[in-house]
């Protein structure tokens, strides 16, 4: 981190073209690709096409639409999710026998990749919501959990002391005590967790749904409508970004003396 | 003035804190280590008791047994003629690193231990404490925006916030600089005799054990046993360049440096 003052706006503006550098490559071959070679536009549309569909979908409405039943899905595994994993990541880092009864199979469980989960979920959820949202669940609920848990097994013994010498009980240890210092740490496990749910549901809808964004991608790639299969992609990217800088700002907001702790970092 | 302190001894009573052939052990690697050693201790109240001793002598084991904090199995231990079963509200403590909780701001830390009070009179406590230990206006700050001796302080404030008779510290200047040190002793004392407090201070800074103590707790390590205990002449003590402060160091010393006095006088020049 930077800690002089002076050359911050220079930092600014340096960081935001060295962003830029490798998208405006990638921009360039494609332009290169489109223009001077005889890939067929079904495979790869030239840049023009893919603003004019971008324009079309958000015109028709079609792509809110998408997004809006993407993100509602999202939303519900991702809360379903984060209860869960903060009440059984909290319950396995304060009491040992939780601990030793669970994480053997969440650790197991946790080794299956997402995409291997959904054969099975669509045998038994069908291709409807509620497959989305176990699918989901699946994902986010594990990252949540083992954040928790280490956040609240990381919890100093001094603090716990000090919460024993005023005869805290049980639940007020974990309030005042336990929960605070794993928040920072809850934190990242939910930040990943949404970021997880995203992808799930991407890839659920894509092979089994018959709506969202992920389907409006693999309904476009058997009519080859590669640049739909584009925006969409680029769609995914942003609608992802926004989300995981949204999570950021609300969770900064929710730890006021972590920015303290940081600013008095930055001074030293 | 002698003859009425002996008076008050033969009257069991008046012990707030009573420690009767107290016997630790701790199992490290399956093997017991024996960690007390037949500890007796009785400390009058309004007392300021300095315990001095190396690190690992078992002394601020003694402290927490003497808080709750750690079970004992074999010997006597009472506080306020209780047997001393778990932590209570009138035993505070101190602990070296300040153990502050950092999301909580100062007020709040101060206040940690003030349950089931209403807002104002809880407020009106931490305000108190606060302004005693030096710290009004830093009740809004985190821990982190303060420094050591600052965040030792508000850990006294915390400690003493619920008006503990007992307050028990150990190594609470260990972390600060020699500055800082003497600056937060001189303010103990000052407390100490506005509160009346009975303060037992866990140190292994034998000039803080002279300058504190009404009596010194001498221990030695492995196991922890009491070699002596000092009565204090304060008249003496508080002058940390006298003879008599002198003296009583020397004295000290030769438990813990027996066979080097070459290490033991460059420190006697001072």
């Amino acid at each position: 981190m930077k800690t002089d003052r002076t050359p911050k706006i220079g930092f600014g503006i340096r960081k935001i073209i060295l962003a830029l550098v490798i998208p405006f490559i990638i921009v360039l071959i494609w332009l290169y690709a489109t223009m001077y070679t005889s890939i067929p536009h079904g495979i790869l549309p030239t840049i023009p096409e893919v603003g004019q569909t971008f324009v079309e979908m958000l015109k028709s409405g079609q792509m809110k639409e998408d997004i809006l039943i993407s993100i509602s899905r999202v939303l519900k595994g991702y809360l379903i999710s984060a209860v869960l994993g903060i009440f059984f990541g909290s319950l396995i880092g304060m009491y040992q026998p939780v601990k030793e009864l669970l994480v053997p199979i969440i650790t197991v469980i946790r080794q299956i990749p997402m995409i291997a989960w959904i054969p099975l979920i669509v045998l038994w959820c069908g291709i409807g919501e509620t497959s989305k949202v176990v699918i989901i669940v699946l994902v986010a609920f594990f990252q949540i959990l083992v954040n928790t848990q280490s956040g609240i097994e990381s919890t100093p013994k001094g603090y716990i002391e000090v919460a024993k010498l005023y005869k805290l009980s049980r639940w007020k240890t974990f309030t005042k005590v336990y929960l605070p210092h794993a928040v920072p740490q809850i934190l990242v496990g939910l930040r990943l967790g949404l970021g997880g749910s995203w992808m799930a549901v991407v890839a659920a809808e894509l092979i089994a749904a018959t709506s969202g964004i992920g389907y409006r991608m693999s309904s476009a790639r058997s009519n080859m409508q590669s640049d739909v299969v584009i925006v969409c992609m680029i769609v995914v990217g942003i609608v992802g970004v926004l989300m995981d800088k949204g999570i950021g700002v609300i969770f900064a907001a929710l730890t006021p003396w972590r920015k303290v702790e940081n600013e008095n970092r930055k001074e030293e | 003035m002698k003859e009425a302190k002996d008076e008050i001894r033969e009257n069991d009573n008046s012990y707030i804190i009573n420690v009767e052939h107290l016997n630790k052990q701790f199992i490290v690697d399956k093997q017991p280590m024996e960690v007390l050693h037949d500890i007796n201790l009785k400390i009058k109240k309004g007392e300021f008791i300095t315990i001095v001793g190396h690190s690992g002598c078992g002394k601020s084991t003694l402290l927490k047994i003497m808080c709750g904090l750690v079970d004992y199995e074999d010997g006597i231990v009472e506080r306020n003629g209780h047997a001393v079963v778990g932590p209570g509200p009138k035993c505070g403590m101190v602990f070296q690193d300040h153990r502050l909780l950092p999301w909580l701001k100062i007020k709040d830390n101060v206040g940690f231990g003030l349950k089931n009070l209403p807002k104002q009179e809880r407020e009106e406590k931490v305000r108190k404490h606060l302004e005693m230990v030096g710290l009004k206006g830093f009740e809004n700050s985190y821990p982190s925006q303060l420094s050591g001796g600052m965040s030792q302080r508000a850990a006294i404030a915390r400690g003493l916030a619920n008006n503990p008779t007992i307050l028990l510290l150990d190594e609470p200047f260990g972390a600060l600089d020699a500055l800082t040190r003497i600056q937060m002793q001189k303010e103990i004392l000052r407390i100490q005799e506005e509160e009346k407090t009975t303060m037992v201070m866990v140190t292994h800074d034998i000039d803080e054990a002279i300058y504190l103590g009404d009596r010194i707790v001498v221990m030695s390590a492995r196991p922890g046993e009491i070699k002596e205990i000092i009565e204090v002449d304060k008249a003496e003590s508080r002058k940390r360049s006298g003879a008599g402060f002198a003296a009583y160091k020397k004295r000290i010393y030769d438990y813990f440096f027996e066979d080097s006095d070459v290490e033991y006088d460059v420190e006697y020049v001072i």
